[in-house]
Order: structure tokens, then C-alpha cells, then sequence
């Protein structure tokens, strides 16, 4: 173990509490004709799915951040974007004091192994033609080059067991499809940590996970993140799980961040109208709370063609002539909980 | 008493032939749904939930089958019903909502015709005044301006599809409707919405709703009752007051206990250990006992009957029933 | 935490299918349990599997099968299937020199020669169409000799062998069979050579599928043909395997201009009737064993290349694919890792069937005179020369036919076999 951390050791330059990953401005626009016919057409102005639409948001070294949202949120998108399995069509992604635009191919595969993506679905994450031993080893292979073959396959035996897969020998030689969704989850997780990476980006980790086990997998989260030093990025449409597992929190409507903060902030004092109705509407498994606030009226809207001003006044109970006008700016409202809402202040708690 | 009860059923076993030998996806178990009800019918994955709520319809494929039971729909048993009738029970009196939508609207009929085709099939001379006018009546209580009936399932959301599909239930006035995961690929306004809706229907149409979901959130915001199933078998079966507040089988204290709660703040979460068993090779007596933090010897010997305990609050678990086991043990000694 | 888990259970789909324990199971106990698993499917399998095997057998070692070589002459021409290669043979006494009826030729005015017949054999009707036409051909010759024979009928083969045993007829002219039957009793006669020259043949029961148009045993054409058609089909697929699938690969991988290219050059390819496109090719290259392959695989490329290219795109939008990258893998152990394992099944599934394809085109191109050499034995050639008699002797291109009928059948019911056992995800039961 020793060994393996020596390289990463060096790179880690600050101690707890510092900016990992810095995000600014972040926009990812996808287009949705492609082509120079679609150009002609469209005179230049090509559709294109909004899906971020300027995100801005830090995260210190040690923490749980959430994002949360609801489907056309842009939350998963932005965890890719972090990693930069897609190209931003414009913004900044810093971690650890290093432009990631800025490198090149090669360069930013070595990065990779200091910051890893775990996947919503274990099954179609993991090669089904590569043994569970195999699928481990391969990044190993590719970022642990000081390792010889007999380190690296205890290197990947180290991490099945801590994962909590033994004896890990019996697992090596297993195909994906021979274990259980919930062990499945597991090894996605192992073959994320394999290089003791810094940030850990997890796209809704247990939401296919089955209810007994999910509480496990989320526990196995948190004991890993205690043993390899992680920081995490989870991305999750539950906010109950969120509320669990999280310190700091950002809420996403429609590719734009609404609200930010601490858990027990933004759980307790929530500013912005979207964050209110998300929060009200989590099922609560208690027959004796049941839910009396209304919902906001419609659905979420087509990114490509977001509304004006505000994104969220077609459904805001508070909506006001500015708020298809202008859109709101991000204010910090109470410490540490930032909000972008033009009458956020009509919910701050009466002191 | 039986007056209230809309749909029992008793002892139902659904076999599923498969290569490696016959599973029992539902194994022996009974439940009664009451009139106007929302019940809630909570599981895991591989638990039997959804193919119990397909047998209700008696709707099974290829190589599932039922092999025993009695479905007692508002008096008389469907078992015994001749397969070719089937139909016209299934959407007239008993309606059944999808988790997935897309795959169970036709992609190339519009809304209106869904609606219309459906109420004509079953109550032929209907003109098609008639029926469009009961569609857009029936799409706008349900909250989609009627002008959209024209639109196709692909041009609507995931929300609008599945309030479609109660229409269709609700279109040939239904007196039950299972909806089989009906929220589960829904984002959580839209589920707090169709949820209302629900509760909605229950109350203006008097509804009785089976509402089939591995969510105990859900179940806990819209349902009267819960029952609870475990590797093919029912577990518990209550008022969701008693179930939440008291839970009586370990799994499902389990259940409850490993979900986290936003209105609560830092719990610790129960983890349970192992995993669903194998349904080809259960264990041998209790099902549940491997993964039982309260096991007992008798658990892994003998299974345990489904039994009341308090006013309508039934469970499978021999904790209930030591005292049974003891007394027979007496008894054996004795003897 | 010590979630210890020792056994290695399913967690069971709210569905249960068997395919999940069909996972659990390896190989061997899949063959072994097939019938119990997949039904009368499985009959099939194994049926046209053990004939391609035999097939291949048959290929390799075609003497262990075959009577004759393909060249023999073996007997008479258009001999029907066991029917008896009955020839007119003339008996001899054995020290005389008489090897063909022509020998009897004799001066014109010397003594005419007697010839020995047995009554109401057909014989003799032969012996006179023979000696007529010798005899024509000996008057434009012009030197003097004529054959005239004079034609003795005896009642019984006996008496009429006897004839020239005692030295009243020169040569008597019988079926070869009859003699056979009983030669040991004349010795002093010998068989002299059959009445109009053909080949007098060993076999006293016939030939199980018959002769063709020169006198060569079908039935051992067809074995040795077995191993032309074999190699014309599997190397023709190989060839168009390692060519189509990289092709495919890479354009499905790389995409942009590469792809266009290529998939405009393929479809192309594709759009040609393809025995026209075979032919063509062949033409031009000449006639070899080695062209028709290189002919024939042309024609298969493209279909390589689209099923490639098609799974590339597919498996290139997996999650796991998205995967490999996030940990940072390059391309190039993205495709041969994660991409090339995964597309390949469907490669598997096309071959079989293919070289059935390719068999019957290659057969086609040498029905059509393309490709190979007429001294090689093969079904295409053996099917054109039937083709010419197929009223009279319909023997002759019907076995050919059945063989290849039989060979493209066992492969092609292997091929889709075989996939259902090895990708049980794709049956839809």
C-alpha cells in the first residue's frame, strides 16, 4: 500500500479544506443537428440542447458535494464535464490548481487516474467480455507503470477486499454477469479506486441498486472515502440519500445552479422556490408526514428552448414580470448558502 | 364484511419454467384488496411483486403459469374463466398502469385514438361523439388540456404518458386499477403530482388502486394499507400506520430502517446483510432467516404460516408464533 | 463493516428468466445438458454440426471415402446409378491376337469370319451396327479389307462359348458379365476387348451414383469435390473476414471522412448482383484456384464491413466504453480491449453461413466455365457437363446438386445453431 501512494502522495500538495476542483462558468451546449446542410438551414443558428448553461461552483478537498436535480438538470452531464469526457463549449475546469482545458491528450490521461467516475448502472459500466480481475487491473496497468504483473494483481486483490468482495481471490476470475447488481456496484467502485485517485465523481451510485442494499453501498462510500482520502462529487435526483451522505449541496434546474450550500442549510432554510417544491415532494417514509404543499404547476421545460429570464418562473408561485425579464444573479444570501433567485428574501428565516 | 372486500386472493402460486428447473415467483400467498383502498404492494427486486400483479389479470407469457389459487374478483373467481374472456375483464374492470409507458402506447395512434378505440372496443355502439367527448372529459380531469388528445405518446412526457394510461383504466370506469411501478422512471415533482392525483381519483371515483413499488417513500405518502413481499412470499400486511410505526417481520424493520429519511436528521442507516435468496433453491424453512437478525432454530426448520396478530395486521414470522411452536414442542414431548 | 459474502447468489430479476442460471453453467455442462436446455433445436445442431465435421472428413481424406480418382475412366458412359456396366466384349480363344473387332477384318474375297451370338441377346444388334461402320470406315480406307461377318446364333451362352473354344467361330461377342460368370469354365478363352472400344469395367455391380459423359464414376467426383468446394469456402471467408472486419473496425471507430470513404467504396461492392460481380472479377483474373478465392471474397467484404462497423458504432456509445476512457485507457486499447470483444460475436454468427454462401458461389462460377481449371474435380464443372444431358442421364446433375445442397444446408443450420448456444441472450423464448 505503501508504494502505491508514494507517487500520489506527491502530488497532493495541500491538506484538508482546500479547493480540489473549481468549476466556472461551465456551458455545454449540444447540438442537435450537426452538419452544413443543418447550418444552412437554420442560418447559422443551429438548435442545440442547453444542457449546461453557466454552473460555477467549488469543491473542497475532503468534502461530499451534491448535485442535485431532476431530469434535464444537467447534473450528469456536468460530472462528465469535470472529468472531461466531454468538451465544454465554454468555461473553466481547475482541479487541483490545474487548468484542465489546457492540457493536452496525453497529459490528461495521466490525470485521470487521480480523478475517477463511478456509474448509475454497474452492469453496462463493466466490459462484459473482461473478468472482474481484468477490468481492476486496467487502469492499474495504465497509470501504476511502476508496479510489476505480481504488485499490480495484489494491488487489485488489496482492493476487492476492501470493497468488502471475499475472499477476493474467488472474485478475480469472475465475469460480470456472474455476480449480483449490488456487487457489481462494488467492483465499479474498486476499479475506480485502484489508483487512489483524489476526487471521485459518483453518478447516482445507488439508484439501481436494490432498497436492502443500497444503505451498505452508501456506508462502503463512506468508510472508502475515510480510508483513500476521497473527495466526492455525488450526483443524485434523491434528496433524501443527499441529505444522508452529503456536506455541501448545489441544486440544478434546466442547466442553471439555483441554490447552494450547506446540507444542513439548504435542507433547513431553503431560498429558492424549485428547491422548496423539490424538497417537499421527496417521499417521506412516514404515513404520519404526508406531504400537504402543493406542487408547481407544468413540467420541466424543453432545454432547448428554455424560458426566459428565470427558468423556473413558468411554474413559480413567486413569479413577477422580472423574472421572465432578467435573469437572476447568484447572491449569498445567508454564510456559505448562495441562491439565484430575485426574491429569495421573502424566505429568510425571521431572526 | 366481505362486501368490502373487492378482490380476494387466495393462495396463489405462479410457477415460471425455466431451464434449470420450476421457480415458484409467487409462492402460496393471499391478499385482500379492499373496496376504495390504495393498497401499496412493497418488494425488492426478483421479490414476485410484479408477476402477482400480472397474474391478478391472469396476464402471463410464455413460460409462466399458475398452477393454484383463487382470484375472487367481485364475486366470482377468475381462475375459472375461460382464457378467450379474459379481455374483456382485464381494461373493463380491471385496469393495469406500466412502469414504462412508451412500450405499452401504441407509437402511432394519437391519445384520442387510444381513448376512443378502447371505449368502443369494449362498449361497442358507442358513437364516436360519444367516445371522444367522454376522452377529453375523462384528459382533462386528469389534468392534460384536451386539445392535446391529438398529440403522439412520443410528443408527451414521461408524467403525461402515465396519467394517459389511467385514462385508459378510468375510460371503461374500472373498478381496480394495479399500477406496476408506475413513478419509478418519473422525476420526483411529477411523482408528488401523479401521486396526488391518485389519492384524487380514489376519493372522486372511489377507486381501489394496487399500487405495486420497491419505494417505501410512496407507499408511505399514498397508501391505506401495505403489504409486504419477500422471495415470493407475503411477509406483513397492515395499516400503513402499523406497519411504519410497528413493523412486525424483521425484514420489514429492516426495510424501514435502512432508508434514509429527509425529515429526519443523522440517523444510522441499518444495513442488511447478505442478499436476496435464489428462488430455484429458497431456504429451508423461513426464507428470510439467513439474512435475520432475530433468527431462531425453528426458522430454519419450518416455515411459518401467515397470521394475524392484531385487528388486520398479519405476518409471516415465527416470533409471533413461538408460543405456537413451543406448545407444539410440548406437546411433541409429551406425547 | 464485514459483509462477508461467501456463496456466489443471483439476485433474481423481477422477471426470472433461465438465462440467468444458464450463466452460472460452463461450457461442457451447456453441450452436454443442451437437449434438456434448448429442445429439438438442439437435434438440429448437433445433426449438421457432426455433417459439416463429416464434411470436412470427406475433404481431407477423400481416398478413404472415394473408389476411384476423379480421372479414372471406369467404365462405360452414362451409366445409370447401379446399373450394371454390361459391355459387348469379344471372346477370344486365348492365343489368338484379337484384340478389337476390326482384327477380323479380311481380305475382301478371303472367307468371311463367324461370329458367335447368343439368341435374342441385344448383342448382336450391337455387332452389327459396329461391324457395318468398321466396315465403312474400311472402304474409304481402300486397302482391300472388309467385315462382313457372318452372324451364328446359338440358344445358350454355353454352346455358343463353345463355339469358339472348338474353333467354329473366331470370337464370340457376349455381355462381359455373362462372361465373367463363367470364365473359370473356358479357359482357354480370354476376354478380348470390348465390341466398340469403350472401357470394359472392373465393377460387376455398377456404380452407386453412375458415370458421366466420359465414363468417370460420379460418386468419386463428388468426393473429391468435396474438398475443392471446402477450401474455395472457407478461404474465400477467411479472406474476406481479415479484410471486412479491421475495415469495419476502424471506420465505425474513427468515423469523419475515413468512414465515408470507405462505406461509399462497400456499398458500392454491395449493391452488385454478386455472382455478376464474381464473374467479372474472375474474368479478369484469369482462371486459378487462387482467383475465384480472391474473386469470391471480394464479393463478401462489404457484408463483413457493415455488420462490423454497424456493432462498432453500437458498442461504441456503451457505458463501458465511457468507461475505459474515464480511466484513462487510449484508443487504441479502447478498441482492441473493449470494442473488438464484444463485436466480434456477431462476426461469428455471419461466417458460417457465409461460407455456405460462398460454397454455392463458387460453384456457380464454375458452372459457368469461370474460374477453375477443367481437369480439377469439381461440383460447378460436374453440374455444367450434367446440364447438357439432363434428359438423358439426369443422374448427372443431380447428385452434384444434391451435394451442394446438402453441404450449404449443414452449414448454414450449424451457423445459426451454434450462435444460440454460445449467445443465449439472443434467443427470444
Amino acid at each position: 500500500m505503501a508504494k502505491l501512494n508514494e507517487k500520489n502522495e506527491a502530488q497532493r500538495v495541500a491538506t484538508d479544506g482546500q479547493d480540489l476542483l473549481v468549476v466556472q462558468n461551465l456551458v455545454k451546449y449540444f447540438p442537435v443537428q450537426g452538419g452544413l446542410i443543418a447550418s444552412i438551414l437554420h442560418k447559422g443558428k443551429i438548435p442545440a440542447v442547453k444542457a449546461v448553461d453557466g454552473v460555477t461552483f467549488t469543491i473542497k478537498r475532503g468534502e461530499v458535494f451534491g448535485l442535485a436535480g431532476e431530469s434535464g438538470s444537467g447534473k450528469s452531464t456536468i460530472g462528465r464535464l469535470v472529468l472531461r469526457l466531454y468538451e465544454p463549449t465554454r468555461g473553466k475546469v481547475i482541479f487541483d490548481g490545474i487548468d484542465l482545458l489546457k492540457l493536452k491528450p496525453e497529459d490528461m490521461r495521466h490525470i485521470r487516474s487521480r480523478m475517477q467516475l463511478v456509474f448509475q448502472d454497474p452492469l453496462a459500466a463493466l466490459n462484459p467480455r473482461m473478468t472482474i480481475g481484468q477490468a481492476i487491473d486496467n487502469p492499474a496497468a495504465i497509470h501504476l507503470s511502476h508496479l510489476n504483473a505480481d504488485e499490480r494483481r495484489q494491488a487489485v486483490l488489496d482492493i476487492l477486499h476492501q470493497v468488502g468482495m471475499n475472499p477476493p481471490e474467488a472474485y478475480y476470475n469472475l465475469y460480470p454477469h456472474q455476480i449480483s447488481g449490488g456487487q457489481r456496484q462494488r467492483i465499479v467502485l474498486a476499479r475506480a479506486l485502484v489508483t487512489h485517485p483524489e476526487l471521485v465523481v459518483a453518478d447516482e451510485p445507488i439508484a439501481m441498486a436494490d432498497v436492502s442494499v443500497r444503505s451498505i453501498l452508501l456506508d462502503l462510500m463512506l468508510k472508502m472515502k475515510q480510508e483513500f482520502n476521497l473527495t466526492y462529487l455525488f450526483i443524485t435526483h434523491d434528496l433524501a440519500t443527499a441529505k444522508y451522505i452529503c456536506d455541501r449541496i448545489g441544486v440544478l434546474y434546466l442547466g442553471k445552479m439555483c441554490e447552494m450550500g450547506e446540507v444542513g442549510e439548504v435542507y433547513e432554510y431553503p431560498l429558492h422556490p424549485y428547491t422548496q417544491a423539490l424538497l417537499a415532494a421527496v417521499p417521506v417514509p412516514d404515513p404520519k408526514r404526508r406531504r400537504t404543499t402543493k406542487m408547481p404547476e407544468g413540467e420541466i421545460p424543453n432545454p432547448i428552448n428554455p424560458p426566459t429570464g428565470c427558468h423556473f418562473h413558468p411554474r413559480c408561485p413567486l413569479a413577477q414580470a422580472i423574472c421572465s425579464q432578467k435573469e437572476p444573479e447568484i447572491r449569498e444570501l445567508r454564510p456559505g448558502h448562495t441562491v439565484a433567485c430575485h426574491f429569495a428574501e421573502n424566505f429568510l428565516p425571521k431572526e | 364484511m366481505t362486501d368490502d372486500i373487492l378482490y380476494s386472493i387466495r393462495n396463489l402460486t405462479v410457477d415460471y419454467k425455466t431451464r434449470a428447473g420450476i421457480v415458484h415467483a409467487v409462492d402460496n400467498v393471499s391478499l385482500d384488496i379492499r373496496r376504495g383502498e390504495i393498497l401499496g404492494l412493497v418488494g425488492e427486486s426478483g421479490c414476485g411483486k410484479s408477476t402477482f400483479g400480472k397474474a391478478l389479470l391472469r396476464l402471463h407469457d410464455g413460460p409462466a403459469s399458475i398452477p393454484a389459487g383463487e382470484l375472487w374478483f367481485d364475486g366470482r373467481d377468475l381462475m375459472k374463466v375461460p382464457m378467450k374472456d379474459m379481455p374483456e375483464v382485464r381494461g373493463a374492470e380491471i385496469g393495469m398502469v406500466f412502469q414504462d409507458p412508451m412500450t405499452s402506447l401504441n407509437p402511432v395512434q394519437s391519445i384520442l385514438e387510444h381513448l376512443t378505440e378502447t371505449i368502443q372496443a369494449h362498449e361497442p355502439g358507442t358513437s364516436d361523439a360519444a367516445a371522444t367527448a367522454r376522452a377529453e372529459e375523462l384528459i382533462e380531469r386528469l389534468g392534460i388540456r384536451h386539445e392535446r388528445l391529438n398529440e403522439y405518446p412520443h410528443q408527451m412526457s414521461g408524467g403525461m404518458r402515465q396519467r394517459v394510461m389511467i385514462s385508459l383504466a378510468l375510460a371503461l370506469r374500472a373498478k381496480l386499477v394495479i399500477a406496476d411501478e408506475p413513478t419509478t422512471s418519473l422525476d420526483v415533482i411529477v411523482e408528488a403530482k401523479f401521486l396526488d392525483l391518485l389519492k384524487e381519483l380514489q376519493e372522486e371515483f372511489g377507486l381501489t388502486i394496487l399500487l405495486i413499488t420497491h419505494n417505501i417513500g410512496v407507499v408511505a405518502e399514498v397508501c391505506d394499507r401495505v403489504a409486504v413481499m419477500y422471495a415470493a412470499k407475503m411477509a406483513e400486511v397492515g395499516t400503513a400506520e402499523e406497519v411504519f410505526a410497528a413493523p412486525k417481520h424483521p425484514y420489514t424493520q429492516g426495510l424501514l430502517n435502512s432508508v434514509p429519511n429527509i425529515d429526519m436528521d443523522e440517523i444510522e442507516l441499518y444495513k442488511m446483510g447478505g442478499e436476496p435468496p435464489s428462488l430455484l433453491h429458497p431456504p429451508k424453512g423461513c426464507r428470510f432467516h439467513p439474512r435475520c437478525p432475530q433468527a431462531m432454530e425453528i426458522c430454519g426448520q419450518q416455515e411459518p404460516s401467515f397470521e394475524e396478530i392484531a385487528n388486520g395486521h398479519r405476518t409471516a414470522c415465527w416470533l409471533y408464533q413461538a408460543h405456537e411452536a413451543a406448545a407444539r414442542a410440548k406437546e411433541a414431548a409429551n406425547g | 463493516m464485514d459483509t462477508n459474502i461467501e456463496k456466489i447468489p443471483t439476485t433474481p430479476p423481477d422477471e426470472i428468466t433461465w438465462e440467468d442460471d444458464l450463466k452460472k453453467v460452463g461450457l461442457l455442462r451447456r453441450l452436454l445438458r443442451a437437449r434438456k436446455w434448448y429442445g429439438a433445436d438442439w437435434w438440429f445442431v448437433a445433426i449438421s454440426s457432426l455433417a459439416v465435421l463429416f464434411f470436412i472428413l470427406v475433404a481431407i481424406f477423400p481416398s478413404w471415402f472415394a473408389p476411384y480418382t476423379p480421372d479414372t475412366l471406369v467404365g462405360p458412359r452414362f451409366l445409370a446409378p447401379n446399373e450394371i456396366p454390361a459391355v459387348s466384349v469379344l471372346i477370344a480363344p486365348s492365343d489368338s491376337t484379337i484384340s478389337s473387332l476390326k482384327d477380323l477384318a479380311v481380305d475382301e474375297n478371303a472367307d468371311r469370319p463367324k461370329v458367335a451370338v447368343v439368341m435374342g441377346a441385344s448383342t448382336s444388334g450391337d455387332l452389327n451396327d459396329t461391324a457395318k461402320q468398321i466396315d465403312a470406315d474400311l472402304i474409304s480406307e481402300g486397302n482391300g479389307l472388309r467385315l462382313r461377318p457372318v452372324i451364328e446364333r446359338y440358344d445358350s451362352l454355353d454352346s455358343a462359348l463353345q463355339a469358339v473354344a472348338d474353333g467354329t467361330d473366331a470370337v464370340a461377342v457376349i455381355e462381359s458379365t455373362e462372361f465373367a460368370g463363367v470364365s473359370q469354365n473356358y479357359t482357354s478363352l480370354r476376354e478380348a476387348g470390348s465390341l466398340t472400344g469403350e472401357v470394359v469395367s472392373t465393377s460387376t455391380k455398377g456404380f452407386v451414383m453412375g458415370t458421366n459423359d466420359i465414363g468417370q464414376d460420379i460418386y468419386s467426383r463428388l468426393i473429391y469435390g468435396t474438398r475443392i468446394a471446402l477450401i474455395i469456402g472457407f478461404s474465400s471467408s477467411l479472406l474476406s473476414l481479415f479484410l471486412g472486419v479491421p475495415l469495419g473496425l476502424l471506420a465505425g471507430f474513427i468515423g469523419g471522412a475515413l468512414d465515408r470513404l470507405l462505406s461509399l467504396v462497400m456499398d458500392s461492392l454491395y449493391a452488385f448482383p454478386g455472382l455478376i460481380l464474381a464473374i467479372a472479377i474472375a474474368a479478369v483474373l484469369g482462371p486459378s484456384i487462387l482467383n475465384i478465392i480472391i474473386a469470391i471474397s471480394v464479393l463478401y467484404i462489404p457484408t463483413y464491413y457493415r455488420i462490423v462497423r454497424g456493432q462498432t458504432l453500437t458498442v461504441k456509445e456503451e457505458v463501458y466504453v465511457e468507461a475505459a476512457r474515464s480511466i484513462g485507457a487510449r484508443r487504441s486499447e479502447i478498441l482492441g480491449r473493449y470494442i473488438f470483444p464484444n463485436v466480434i460475436p456477431s462476426v461469428a454468427i455471419i461466417f458460417s453461413v457465409n461460407v455456405a454462401d460462398a460454397i454455392l458461389t463458387g460453384a456457380g462460377l464454375s458452372f459457368l466455365g469461370l474460374g477453375l481449371p477443367p481437369t480439377i474435380a469439381d461440383w460447378g464443372i460436374d453440374l455444367a457437363r450434367g446440364q447438357r444431358f439432363i434428359q438423358t442421364a439426369p443422374w448427372m446433375i443431380t447428385f452434384p446438386g444434391l451435394a451442394i445442397l446438402l453441404v450449404v444446408l449443414a452449414f448454414t443450420l450449424m451457423g445459426e445453431g451454434l450462435t444460440e448456444i454460445f449467445n443465449p441472450k439472443l434467443r427470444d423464448r
